[in-house]
């Protein structure tokens, strides 16, 4: 698969997908590096190529996800490996500026 | 444009490890090395020796790139709480990427992670590996290792252990996961990524060119354009190059700068210089005679800023490196500059390519006015008996636009917080039809990169009721996406973030006509883990 627009096409896909079995089928997808393809629920992209399912804005539930480590290589998880990382931010809601990034020596 | 972003956290952080490290000689570089691993891993790790040498348990059967040892060094740090200076890190990547390292070709498919180029989808990769691996991260970050059948598990069992949640995602929660990571893929994996290959074993026992000298460089920075200059490397005391950088983009101005780079691998260039006042990092892979090198420079601030970059050793032969740009429309005139090294002679352009002017000449740069008369051919660029590989596009019409990068993502980011925006830069690529005339075919013949407007649009329906091209962010004149500012926004339904989906769009002017072409962007949230390699 070669072009994010093809993920809308079967985003299109899914959406007529009617059991839960068939949408299993189709969710392992590619997206840009960088990204991750876990979509239930998803980070960059919903399991239909889009951005409607996807937890928005993405503060209000955030922590739900990152204590359970659900996209580890894009947010820090809380669980194991970043205990710390929003340890000053009790509501990402309110004080999501205070969000910084995990920024390992990289060069 | 201004160039510069302001994540300066990754730079300050860096110890810039990978292009600062230096190399004594390799011997003395391995005993240093081993003992460095008797001092700082072995309250964890064992050592075994045998006559010949000695192994160190989890360290010694995997092989992978510098950047793949970076990041592992970075997590016995962090995770595990080893204790390990920079300098001493340094040295572990340099001798752990020589003595287990990645052969040229075995780094070949998956150059674009160590370039930092990362605006793709990746191609070719494993339907099983993809569900199984590729979910989190890239494909490469496993592609660029390899490992015996037990490495391959101990990393699956590593997985399991730091992220449970990795058996309860979809893809996952319909299979036993861990019981088919730790048998089937990573059997798989142990024979598509063994420790063991010829490639390695003979790139191991090659003897490795020494890339000192002078440079024939050619590149391309966003916002500035296309640009030729001479890169002398000169050994260090230290063993690393000493880099200086000096010439001239295509409209003239001047491009200049210095730094340092160190050579993994024998053939894995990494530098580190700061040009005209900015830091840049230069990933490069020499061929196998240390002749040529080829990759990508980019912002040491912002890695998703850059371009191609290539430099071709001199070795005093006349050579023929560039010509920019490299097309020129029938029946129209055009300056041209041609770009080499120790050029003499005649200045051919093919049948149908007349010189009007040479405008300035040197050994290095020649810029001339020329005039197609001809018919659309691809000719070749001559100057004297220099050689040539360059080829100069005469065509009648644009047939096709590509942009690229064809797939994006950009991340949105300011507005007073600690994430900065993750912008891109675009390029259009012009295309004849070829022969059969008709676009989008397989003969259809590259001219170059070329001029454009640049534009967005949403994506699709719901990507245009949703506003998406009105708060996702907006593009510059030179082709830079700018995503919107971080944080919910109260204008959108359930105040949603300024995410999108877009097409990029540019617009081509050919004579009266236009062409357009089109690139995905995903405009996203922010990535709060930065890691050596995505
Ligand atoms: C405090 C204990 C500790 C120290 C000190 C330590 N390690 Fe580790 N190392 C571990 C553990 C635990 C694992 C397995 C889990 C993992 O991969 O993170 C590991 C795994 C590894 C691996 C395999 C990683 C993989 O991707 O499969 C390598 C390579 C490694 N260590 C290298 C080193 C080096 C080199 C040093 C010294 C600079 C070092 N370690 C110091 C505990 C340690
Ligand atoms: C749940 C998301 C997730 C899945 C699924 C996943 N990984 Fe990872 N992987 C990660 C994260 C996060 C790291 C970074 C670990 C670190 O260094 O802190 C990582 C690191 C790695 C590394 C680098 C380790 C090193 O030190 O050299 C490799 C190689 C790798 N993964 C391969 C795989 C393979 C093979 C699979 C499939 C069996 C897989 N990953 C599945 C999240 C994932």
């Amino acid at each position: 698969m070669k072009h994010l627009k093809s993920l809308n096409k079967k985003a299109q896909l899914i959406n007529k997908a009617i059991s839960p079995e068939e949408v299993e089928d189709v969710v392992a997808m590619q997206t840009v590096v960088g990204c991750t393809a876990t979509t239930d629920p998803g980070w960059e992209l919903d399991p239909f190529g889009g951005l409607g399912s996807l937890c928005q804005p993405m503060e209000s539930d955030l922590y739900g996800c990152a204590d359970a480590c659900w996209w580890p290589a894009q947010v820090p998880d809380t669980m194991n490996t970043y205990p710390d990382w929003n340890k000053d931010v009790a509501k990402a809601n309110e004080d999501w500026r205070k969000l910084d990034g995990i920024y390992e020596d990289g060069e | 444009m201004a160039l510069n972003n302001n994540r300066l956290k990754r730079v300050l952080m860096g110890t810039g490890a990978l292009a600062l490290a230096g190399l004594l000689s390799p011997a003395a570089l391995a005993t240093d090395a081993q003992e460095i691993i008797r001092d700082r891993c072995l309250a964890c790790h064992t050592e075994s020796s045998d006559a010949a040498n000695s192994t160190f348990s989890r360290i010694s059967d995997q092989r992978k790139t510098p950047e793949g040892w970076h990041m592992t060094l970075n997590r016995m740090e962090h995770l595990r709480d080893a204790k390990i200076s920079a300098q001493e890190k340094r040295e572990l990547i340099k001798y752990l990427s020589d003595t287990q390292g990645l052969a040229p070709e075995e780094a070949a498919p998956f150059r674009y992670l160590l370039e930092q180029d990362t605006n793709l989808v990746e191609s070719g990769v494993d339907e099983n590996l993809m569900q199984m691996c590729a979910r989190c991260h890239s494909a490469a970050r496993f592609g660029l290792q390899r490992r015996t059948l037990d490495e391959w598990q101990m990393l699956v069992d590593f997985h399991m252990a730091q992220f449970p949640g990795i058996e309860l995602h979809a893809g996952s929660r319909d299979r036993p996961w861990y019981q088919l990571a730790h048998n089937e893929t990573s059997a798989q994996l142990s024979e598509q990524y063994p420790l063991d290959t010829p490639e390695w074993n003979n790139w191991s026992k090659a003897k490795k060119v020494d890339l000192k000298g002078r440079w024939r460089v050619t590149g391309y920075v966003p916002g500035k354009g296309e640009f030729s200059a001479w890169m002398t490397a000169a050994t260090d005391d230290d063993g690393r190059y000493n880099l200086k950088l000096e010439g001239n983009y295509a409209d003239g101005a001047v491009i200049e700068g210095s730094g340092k780079a160190t050579v993994y691998t024998g053939y894995e260039w990494r530098g580190t210089l700061t040009i005209d006042s900015v830091k840049m990092r230069q990933v490069m892979a020499a061929d196998k005679d240390g002749q040529v090198m080829a990759g990508r420079m980019f912002l040491a601030m912002e890695d998703e800023i850059g371009g191609e970059l290539r430099a071709v050793k001199d070795t005093g032969k006349a050579q023929v490196v560039a010509v920019m740009p490299s097309y020129l429309k029938a029946g129209e005139s055009a300056e041209l500059v041609i770009v080499g090294q120790n050029l003499d002679g005649d200045i051919d352009l093919g049948d149908g390519v007349r010189i009007d002017e040479v405008i300035a000449r040197s050994k290095d740069r020649i810029v001339v006015t020329a005039t197609a008369t001809g018919t659309p051919a691809v000719n070749d660029v001559q100057v004297g008996s220099a050689d040539s590989t360059v080829a100069l596009a005469v065509f009648d019409q644009v047939a096709r636009v590509d942009v690229t990068p064809t797939n994006a993502v950009t991340r949105i980011g300011g507005n007073g917080g600690e994430m900065e925006k993750v912008r891109a830069t675009y390029r259009a690529i012009g295309y004849s039809a070829g022969a059969d005339g008709e676009a989008g075919t397989d003969d259809d013949v590259r001219l170059g990169y070329m001029p454009a407007s640049w534009s967005i649009e949403p994506v699709d329906e719901v990507a245009e009721h949703d506003k998406d091209h009105l708060y996702a962010g907006e593009i510059t004149p030179a082709g830079m996406f700018i995503p919107g500012d971080a944080g919910p926004n109260p204008e959108r339904k359930m105040s949603a973030n300024n995410v999108g989906r877009l097409n990029v769009v540019a617009t081509v002017d050919d004579g009266d006509s236009k062409v357009e072409g089109r690139g995905s962007m995903l405009v996203s949230v922010p990535d709060f883990v930065e890691r050596v390699l995505d």
